[in-house]
């Protein structure tokens, strides 16, 4: 493999831990309003 | 400590993470650019070299987490406040995923450098076992089965597991290993010309704001999810359920 695939491999491998991890906690972020309104019979939270 | 707290909770306003985001996304971009296209690339590894700067500053923001982890571990068992354990449950996961990111990309780095994506050397050995406690660590919790008793071995953990992380700075000077000595963290100046320090430091700045960004989305997610459900590793008969809970439920870290 050429240098500069591992060099592009690095980056893309960067940008995918920090917004993959991003992605997650907007998820979790959604599921967690959505339950405190439930439970709470109130709006977002 | 309280203004290590007080700190922490700024991150917390909806503000303050926009202004971070905006931060981070663009300080990774002009990072990869400066990285990639402006600086020059190594007389004696060529452009594979331009891997240090993320691999580095990534290893730094684990480090940075870990440390954080100790300090609100140690806030917690000092004060047996439950704010402390969020602190540090949120930077445990943020350092798992950063420090698991220096390690892909130190096997990047490696493989054209070293001729091998792995080996059991002391720096790569101990690095594994940073990232195993912190990975048990977050395992811990979903199997404790109350919130101060996982809160308790949980900041146990965050102490005792701390001490790898100056191993695994110090393995490359304590014994022979294959990976290069410390570079700009070691005592006298840098050994790096003066344009790839200054693209590193960047590069320190900007994956420290990011950690900043994640953090304190993380904290507002724990915040919400604590007050949404009584922790996951209470026993699920004693919790409260809400009248029609959503999809999926919520985890709690």
């Amino acid at each position: 493999m050429h240098d500069l695939a591992y060099v592009a491999a690095g980056y893309v491998a960067t940008g995918v831990a920090v917004g993959g991890y991003r992605w997650r906690l907007a998820v979790r972020l959604r599921r967690a309003r959505q339950y405190v309104a439930t439970a709470t019979g109130r709006g977002r939270g | 400590m309280r203004r290590f707290y007080r700190l922490l909770s700024a991150l917390g306003t909806v503000r303050a993470q926009r202004i971070l985001g905006w931060a981070t996304w663009l300080g990774l971009l002009v990072t990869a650019v400066v990285a990639l296209a402006v600086v020059p690339a190594d007389a004696d590894q060529g452009d594979v070299q331009r891997l240090m700067y993320v691999h580095v500053p990534a290893a730094w923001v684990a480090f940075l987490s870990f440390g954080v982890v100790f300090l609100a571990s140690v806030g917690y068992l000092k004060t047996g406040r439950i704010h402390w354990d969020r602190i540090a449950v949120s930077s445990a996961e943020i350092g798992v995923v950063f420090c698991a990111l220096t390690i892909v990309l130190g096997s990047l780095w490696g493989r054209p450098v070293w001729g091998t994506w792995w080996t059991w050397d002391p720096r790569l050995t101990t690095t594994a076992l940073l990232l195993l406690i912190y990975a048990g660590y977050l395992s811990l919790r979903k199997v404790a089965d109350s919130p101060a008793r996982r809160a308790r071995w949980s900041a146990v953990i965050g102490v005792v597991g701390f001490i790898d992380v100056p191993i695994v700075h110090m393995s490359v000077v304590w014994w022979r290993s294959l990976h290069q000595e410390p570079t700009v963290l070691r005592p006298g100046a840098p050994t790096i010309a003066g344009s790839m320090l200054a693209t590193l430091l960047l590069a320190f700045l900007v994956f420290s704001v990011a950690y900043g960004y994640l953090m304190a989305v993380r904290l507002r997610v724990g915040r919400l999810e604590e007050r949404g459900a009584v922790p996951v590793s209470a026993p699920r008969a004693r919790r409260p359920q809400p009248a029609v809970a959503p999809a999926g439920g919520v985890t709690n870290a």
